[in-house]
């Protein structure tokens, strides 16, 4: 499967989770996704679940975004951007819940309640999740989903899961009323393959490879799909095979020069995408290591994203 | 200025930065090189990947530290080292049986339904558990010096926020909203206020659960006292001169952009910030000769080609050194005096055993 044939299987989801471990470039590659996502006409809205709402939005500003907390932006055509709101959520789930619209306003003005749903455990991550949820049921005038797709991009792993296990947690509590109801409605979406798929990021290193492998083992065991994994940042290779002996031969025989510790960092990442393409049951494409940043390194990469190679393994398998 | 005086002379080390910057790893080696250096160390680790378990060579994580073995650890007097891999679980029930006032009290905490519930969604509360985890073993005095590993970035604020959000939680006033109108203390706003989260939480989580609740924070609210003292105890110790906060980075610059940021929440909370780890680096010299060295020796046109890629990637090896020595002497210059400013090794597959570990701590704090 090249690039372009795992993005389609991408784009026929409600929802895409971006997941990984803190800097492997996760949300440079959701961002990456959304454009590529826009480029080929499909609508996308790009969501970000920060843990720390007050901050600047890195992500607003990698596509260009104006970050307008809970409101919906749209920063180029097929395009928009949200930031999740744990406070947009309990607003929403109070205002359904509740009889009368304005006891919830009259709630969330009373500060010992926001400090409840701030503080306690999960709250706020189903404050989140709400907000989501709702984000997704918004229809058209004409039906048919508003957001067709979201992309989001989920913050580093820890989190990640606790979010993913939230609803089954608060199931086992609570499995009756309205919170009981949200959650039932938010894992079923969740562990649907048809509508949600994860998609695993990681580097092409010994650490990151091992635990992207972990956290596939973890994905499985919360029932959250497996859509596609990306190794992002592969050094180029600038041998051939008889080359490459060659220089190891040389090395070896003359001592340590200029180079050789790139030609070790080469080798460390091929072993990886081994490692990777053998321990993952999921399609995966391998992204290159550019000298881009930011808005940039996103229009590059979403470029390279639909011509991405196939995994090694499938590669060697194609006669 | 070195690490070696921090290794040396400071009860509380803690690492902080993004994740993937190989904070754990780096935790492991400052543990082993105070431990080979004589004094007694205990490495804690909250990280959920359990990274330090792989480093470690370890495969279980019990209740209690395990030792490194003193063969492997090769160390000086009565060096020794510990490894905790930490279990909120374990730590929230030995937090809760010490500050009940009474078994039964902690036997309403601990075999309360809910208890389970608080200990399973583990996001935030992982933080606390680390804080606790650390204050209990400053009080036992078990260790002469303690290396934190902290989650990523966002996260390690939670950890500094932890102690604070867990007691706002478990605010008396907050309890009082859960518990009988009539026993409340404070004004008639206040009493309103809790007659209209009453007539919410019913509703939102179903009475019965709200019962429950009710209990359970009822419960709870025993131990106050205790949290909080707790609390004003750890945060007192990690201000003063005896704990020193160590930033882990990479030279990525995403990773960079979280050391600022921590750095900056560090000075607004007035914390000891002690100085820069810059990992996976080049800015090490290694002076070596150019392949071009090797073109005698280049018999074919496979040895060549070899020479031309060498060439290629030691171009792109020296942009690299050349930036990240930049961006180190960057760090130095923004840090403020006495800090510390260290790159470490380029790390290889080989941290991942204990001996890299050994190698990495020698690298970092010369013996």
């Amino acid at each position: 499967m090249d690039g372009g044939v795992v993005l389609e299987s991408l784009w026929s989801k409600r929802a895409v989770l971006v997941s990984g471990k803190g800097g492997v470039g996760k949300t440079t590659l959701a961002a990456a996704l959304a454009v590529a996502a826009a480029r080929a006409g499909q609508p996308v809205l790009l969501v970000e679940l920060s843990p720390d709402e007050n901050g600047p939005s890195t992500l607003a500003a990698l596509v260009g975004a104006r970050d307008e907390g809970p409101r919906v932006t749209v920063a180029r055509p097929g395009l928009s951007f949200v930031r999740l709101s744990a406070l947009e959520g309990h607003r929403r789930f109070l205002e359904e819940t509740l009889p009368l619209r304005w006891l919830a306003d009259a709630a969330l003005r009373a500060r010992a309640l926001r400090r409840f749903l701030d503080a306690g455990p999960g709250l706020r991550e189903m404050g989140l999740l709400y907000q989501m949820l709702t984000l997704l049921r918004l229809t058209r005038p004409g039906g048919g989903p508003t957001h067709p797709l979201a992309i989001l991009d989920l913050p580093a792993t820890g989190h990640a899961l606790g979010l993913a296990s939230l609803p089954r947690s608060v199931l086992s509590v609570m499995p009756g009323g309205p919170i009981g109801r949200a959650m039932a409605e938010g894992l079923a979406f969740l562990q649907d393959p048809a509508r949600t798929g994860v998609l695993l990021a990681s580097l092409p290193e010994p650490l990151p490879v091992s635990e992207a492998l972990a956290l596939s083992q973890d994905l499985r065991r919360l029932g959250l799909p497996l859509a596609a994994a990306v190794l992002n940042r592969m050094p180029e290779d600038p041998f051939t095979p008889a080359s490459r002996a060659a220089a190891e031969r040389l090395l070896a025989a003359h001592g340590p020069h200029q180079g050789q510790r790139a030609l070790g960092r080469l080798a460390r990442a091929q072993a990886s995408w081994e490692r990777f393409a053998v321990g993952l049951d999921a399609p995966h494409l391998c992204l290159p290591e550019l000298s881009a940043t930011g808005p940039e390194l996103v229009e590059q990469l979403a470029g390279r994203l639909v011509t991405a190679p196939p995994s090694r393994r499938a590669r060697e398998a194609t006669p | 200025m070195s690490l070696g005086p921090l290794v040396r002379n400071k009860r509380v080390l803690v690492l902080c930065g993004a994740g993937g910057v190989g904070k754990t790893t780096t935790a492991a080696a400052l543990g082993v090189a105070a431990a080979r250096a004589g004094r007694q160390v205990l490495v804690l680790t909250i990280d959920p990947a359990r990274r330090l378990a792989e480093a470690m060579g370890m495969k279980d994580h019990g209740p209690e530290p395990t030792a490194v073995p003193p063969e492997r650890l090769g160390a000086r007097g009565a060096g020794r080292l510990d490894v905790w891999m930490l279990e909120p679980g374990i730590v929230f029930e030995r937090m809760v049986r010490r500050l009940a006032p009474s078994e039964k009290a902690a036997r309403a905490v601990l075999e309360h339904r809910l208890y389970r519930f608080l200990s399973e969604l583990i996001t935030g509360m992982q933080e606390y558990a680390a804080a606790e985890a650390l204050d209990g073993f400053l009080a036992s005095e078990r260790y002469e010096l303690i290396v934190l590993d902290t989650p990523p970035s966002r996260h390690a604020l939670d950890f500094l926020e932890a102690p604070g959000r867990l007691s706002r939680f478990l605010d008396d006033r907050i309890v009082s909203l859960f518990g009988p109108v009539e026993g409340t203390r404070g004004g008639r706003l206040w009493m309103g206020a809790q007659a209209l989260v009453a007539r919410v939480l019913g509703p939102v989580f179903g009475e019965g659960f709200t019962r429950e609740l009710r209990d359970f924070v009822g419960a709870f609210g025993s131990l106050f006292a205790g949290i909080r003292l707790h609390t004003e105890r750890l945060r007192a110790r990690l201000s003063s001169p005896d704990t020193a906060f160590l930033l882990v980075t990479s030279p990525e610059a995403a990773a960079l952009r979280e050391a600022v940021f921590f750095r900056e929440a560090l000075a607004a909370r007035e914390l000891p910030f002690a100085g820069y780890i810059l990992n996976r680096s080049w800015a090490r010299d290694e002076p070596l000769p150019a392949p071009e060295a090797l073109r005698p020796h280049a018999q074919d046109s496979a040895a060549v080609q070899a020479l031309e890629a060498l060439t290629r990637l030691a171009a792109d090896e020296h942009a690299r050194a050349t930036a990240h020595r930049a961006l180190l002497a960057r760090l130095a210059e923004q840090s403020p005096k006495g800090a510390v400013t260290v790159a470490s090794p380029d790390a290889d597959a080989g941290l991942e055993d204990f001996e890299g570990l050994v190698r990495l701590g020698d690298a970092l704090v010369p013996p």
